[in-house]
């Protein structure tokens, strides 16, 4: 009788935790891919708050980063799949097979929503001798070799650009300066130590309205709402129109076989965060692209986005492994 | 006129006073516990502080950064771990000071001189950011280099019993620092194929290991020795010894200034810098340094909290941070609405005149804070070392695990807690393998780049450096530092006897 | 002061030797990085490091091979290296790291304070008690609850009790 009474117990116990109805129970978890004070960090801060107001419980955010988000990621790919752990990462998981560091990407995860996207612009020095992309090819290709491009480790935004440039236009051949990421990068820009750089749009636009570097060309399709005056680079080389629209994105997911109805709590609490005005102002203020998609939306979004950047990346030389390897197929 | 009623708004509304004040307090604590950093603890107010004004917001984000600056001292000197990399050098003086008894008299002088070197940075913010904005972002890849290069000569200065063994540990530290996922190829370094590794070594847990633990495991040799009694008399240091040092104070503040507005570097290695000089221009202490001097514990207390203002110059100017907190609070205020670049300060000087008066708030509020309750403190160590120890290695094993909430900065900690304490044991010093990790990045990385911009070559690099004015001025620095080190210069013009570098506890273990 | 040591340390030897083999592995390692492909390949500052403590404790050891060795080396080893208190409490602490995540924070915590208090102070084992429940209550809350570090778990189902303790006091008001 008591064996069946504390059975009886146990069993409710599973089940209430199982159980979506009621689903969270508890606090939640976000694991942060990146540090205290970068964009994926201040994008999920500036988003939980309105997200928590939708489940009824905090979510504890927690930064753990290292390893371009590899440590992070396979943290949160450890843990129970009940939902609640969230990974807050942004684009690099898609590149860890073709660049050796893990054997995890976003098709181990489910996406709970992919919230925005960033748009590239080329960037220059304000004593350039070139004011549009059209002058910047011309001057490259004039002298091989001789230009500075601020730039990342390999994946990041502007190495990515980079090897986009230099493998849909011929002879561009720059030097390329690793920095720790675009916004160090665009400091030493201003101090002259490099002479132009693919940059995310939200961290050049103050920059830019204020005279300090000057602006050759927005990486996208269409002008930007943000600076309207920076021409779209496919107006002059329609040819990148294949890669577009490309950028960065933040995204939070769990785990992919956490239980459907969990999901979709977690789907309607984010999208209901994500359409909060204050979350929008400040995605548009910085320049961001609003998506707020989540389940095949999103995922039909992460496989383009990881064929095309993978294609690129490993053709410059940057990759360690084809993305052949892992059946990623060519744009 | 405006601009008067800015710089004082936080000092007439109840409301922000009294956020100064808690910010201030809570900061102390922060950067006194090892592991909780000023960058952790402001970055979880984004999300706690968002629906506020931005004002009460920065109100506590300020008070938080000048006290958790401050706050790395007090650790660093009770008991060996610096609560932060800022205070690194501090513990070097002002541990062995603790040991004397004169705990209070070093917090009490290094509360002073960090409220010294707070209302310099804060001053020169006000009067001179434009100017030192555009001098600080002159600054290339080879400019750090060198900067880097003047750091690492500190090795010299704290060798310990040898010089080989200082270099040894000078360059184990530099190796450590490069250890993980190179940032610029994303070449594994040293990682042996571990996903652990890769984030490579937190300079935090070194820290704690080297200094704390090993400290902690040291002092078990004389378990049964009665604690030091502390002299709590005079804690409040006389005018008569602060305008002694002023000078000095005045000296490392400009440093700190400088080196917190530079956008790559920051308090940490500030006050590292400062300690190099203050070696280099007192002729005469009293104490020798690493036992004690007092020069030794004022010039980086100056500096560090200096280079809080300094942070705040290109970020208050530019919109470029020049740490890591000055980061997530532009990221701060984002999330409030304004955007912060170099428009902010034509298009709201409110901010700027706001945040000035807020941290000389912050500053004033720190020396309150700091001033009362040190005989509470220095009561810490004269607790029986059998529950000091124990504890001790708790706040070491949560500090360490707070850093990147992971076990592995545990082990780190643990394992470099034993090494140091045989490195201790057999004449090696600790402190620059510390040097060594910190100035890692900044050498290998801006090295790198500096060849990388000359497309690999050497010439090039070397006239880039004779050619521009500030690398040329740098170089003058390194190679006269160098000069001064030979015999032919130091029999010449060394007035002071090269005294001994003590390691402030092998020498005691051994005796015991 | 211990400037110029005129004899060998016990031990100084033993640790030399490996600082002297740990600094060759690494210099192994570094090689193997990028090998001597250029001046900005990531292997290039690694390897002049490794170099350099390969160069300084070969100098270390050419040194103290030309000292006397100690008498009495392993009595002297016993006590002025590895005193006994020493070694007990490097193994407690090691046992603390092992089961910090099985066993979660709370608990391992407790039972590492309890135990190494009560053995440096040779017995008094209410005072040891009474001092770990303090110490543990108060890095908690600093830790745990007010800097939301979220410490291992492990056996105590700290989230559920929260979580149970909030809906109690949210049903009430």
């Amino acid at each position: 009788m008591l064996k069946k009474l504390v059975g009886a117990v146990a069993l409710s116990m599973i089940a209430s935790f199982a159980m979506a109805d009621d689903f969270p129970k508890q606090d939640l978890q976000g694991i942060i891919q990146w540090g205290a004070g970068g964009s994926t960090d201040l994008v999920m801060r500036s988003v939980a708050p309105h997200v928590e107001k939708e489940l009824g419980r905090s979510i504890v955010m927690t930064n753990k980063t290292g390893g371009v988000g590899v440590i992070a990621t396979q943290f949160v790919s450890t843990q129970p799949s009940d939902g609640y752990t969230l990974l807050m990462s942004a684009e690099n998981p898609q590149l860890y097979k073709i660049m050796g560091l893990s054997n995890l990407d976003y098709a181990n995860f489910y996406p709970v929503n992919v919230l925005a996207r960033g748009v590239p612009v080329l960037v220059a020095n304000k004593d350039a001798p070139f004011n549009s992309v059209k002058e910047l090819v011309d001057y490259v290709t004039a002298n091989p070799g001789k230009v500075r491009m601020g730039s990342t480790g390999p994946g990041g935004l502007p190495s990515v650009v980079g090897a986009m440039l230099s493998s849909k236009l011929a002879n561009f051949k720059v030097t390329a300066v690793p920095f720790d990421g675009d916004g160090p990068a665009l400091t030493a820009m201003q101090g002259g130590a490099v002479d132009f750089m693919p940059a995310v749009l939200g961290a050049a636009v103050e920059h830019v309205k204020a005279g300090r570097i000057k602006i050759l060309g927005i990486f996208d399709e269409q002008a930007s709402p943000v600076l309207p005056d920076a021409r779209p680079i496919t107006a002059d080389y329609p040819q990148f129109e294949s890669l577009l629209p490309w950028g960065p994105f933040f995204g939070v997911f769990v785990k992919a076989d956490t239980p459907d109805d969990v999901k979709a709590k977690l789907v309607s609490a984010f999208k209901k965060g994500a359409e909060s005005e204050a979350f929008q102002k400040l995605l548009s203020d910085r320049g961001y692209v609003s998506m707020n998609i989540a389940g095949d939306e999103a995922n039909a979004f992460l496989k383009k986005w990881q064929s095309t950047t993978s294609w690129v990346v490993y053709d410059a030389g940057m990759g360690k492994k084809s993305p052949d390897e892992f059946g990623i197929p060519k744009p | 006129m405006d601009a008067l009623t800015y710089l004082f708004s936080s000092w007439l509304q109840p409301e922000l006073l009294a956020l100064t004040a808690i910010g201030t307090f809570a900061g102390i604590y922060i950067g006194a516990i090892p592991g909780l950093s000023v960058t952790m603890a402001v970055s979880i107010l984004i999300s706690f502080t968002f629906s506020w004004e931005v004002n009460p917001a920065l109100a506590l984000m300020n008070g938080i950064f000048m006290g958790g600056v401050y706050g790395g001292s007090r650790t660093a000197i009770l008991l060996n771990i610096p609560g932060a990399p800022a205070a690194i050098a501090t513990a070097l003086d002002g541990y062995p000071l603790a040991q004397k008894g004169e705990a209070g008299q070093a917090i009490g002088l290094s509360t002073v001189m960090s409220f010294i070197g707070g209302m310099v940075g804060i001053i020169v913010l006000a009067l001179a950011a434009p100017a030192v904005s555009e001098f600080a972002i002159k600054f290339q890849p080879r400019d750090y280099m060198l900067i880097g290069i003047m750091g690492i000569l500190l090795v010299g200065a704290l060798s310990g019993e040898s010089l080989a063994k200082g270099i040894f540990a000078g360059a184990f530290g530099i190796l450590l620092g490069t250890v993980g996922l190179d940032p610029m190829t994303a070449e594994q370094r040293f990682t042996f194929g571990t996903v652990s590794l890769m984030n490579g070594i937190s300079p935090i847990a070194l820290m704690i290991g080297m200094f704390g633990v090993s400290e902690a495991l040291l002092q078990l040799h004389h378990l049964q020795k009665e604690a030091v009694k502390q002299k709590i008399d005079r804690i409040i240091p006389v005018w008569r010894d602060i305008k002694r040092y002023l000078s000095l104070s005045l000296q490392s503040s400009g440093i700190g200034v400088i080196i917190g507005a530079l956008p790559g570097t920051g308090g940490d290695i500030a006050a590292l810098m400062a300690y190099d000089h203050a070696k280099r221009v007192t002729k005469n202490p009293e104490v020798p340094f690493g036992q004690g001097a007092k020069e030794g514990l004022i010039a980086p207390e100056s500096a560090n909290n200096a280079a809080v203002g300094g942070a705040y110059i290109p970020m208050l100017t530019l919109g470029i941070p020049g740490d890591a907190v000055t980061a997530v609070i532009i990221g701060a205020l984002f999330i409030h609405g304004l955007n912060p670049g170099p428009l902010l300060l034509m298009e709201k000087p409110d901010m700027f005149w706001f945040t000035v008066g807020n941290l000389v708030l912050a500053n004033i509020f720190m020396l309150a804070f700091g001033l009362t309750g040190i005989r509470i403190f220095t009561k810490i160590i004269e607790c029986p070392k059998a529950v000091l120890f124990p504890l001790i290695l708790l706040l070491s094993v949560v500090g360490a695990y707070s850093i990147n909430n992971s076990v592995t900065d545990v082990w780190w900690m643990l394992g470099f807690g034993v090494f140091g304490y045989f490195m201790k044991l057999y004449g090696y010093q600790v402190a620059p393998v510390i040097l060594g990790i910190i100035l890692s990045r900044l050498m290998d990385d801006n090295w790198r780049r500096a060849i990388i911009s000359e497309r690999d070559s050497l010439g090039d690099f070397a006239l880039g450096i004779l050619t521009s004015p500030l690398s040329a001025t740098l170089l003058a620095i390194i190679v006269f530092v160098l000069f001064t080190q030979t015999r032919w210069w130091k029999a010449r013009f060394g007035a002071r006897t090269e005294a001994p570098v003590a390691d402030n506890t092998g020498a005691s273990a051994r005796q015991g | 002061m211990q400037d110029q040591h005129t004899v060998r340390r016990p031990g100084e030897l033993v640790f030399t030797l490996i600082l002297l083999a740990g600094s060759l592995f690494l210099l192994w390692q570094a090689y193997g990085i990028s090998g001597f492909s250029s001046m900005s390949s990531a292997g290039a500052f690694p390897m002049a490091m490794s170099a350099a403590m390969v160069a300084t404790a070969a100098v270390v050891f050419i040194r103290l091979l030309r000292l006397p060795g100690p008498s009495q080396a392993l009595l002297r080893l016993r006590t002025e290296i590895l005193p006994p208190a020493v070694v007990v409490f490097s193994l407690l602490i090691l046992a603390y790291c092992v089961v910090l995540e099985t066993l979660g924070f709370l608990l391992s915590s407790f039972l590492f304070l309890l135990s190494a208090i009560t053995f440096l102070q040779g017995g008094r084992f209410a005072r040891a008690l009474l001092l770990s429940v303090i110490a543990i209550v108060c890095v908690y809350i600093v830790f745990r609850l007010i800097f939301q570090v979220v410490l291992p778990e492990g056996l105590v189902p700290e989230r559920a009790i929260m979580a149970w303790l909030h809906d109690l006091f949210a049903a009430r008001n």
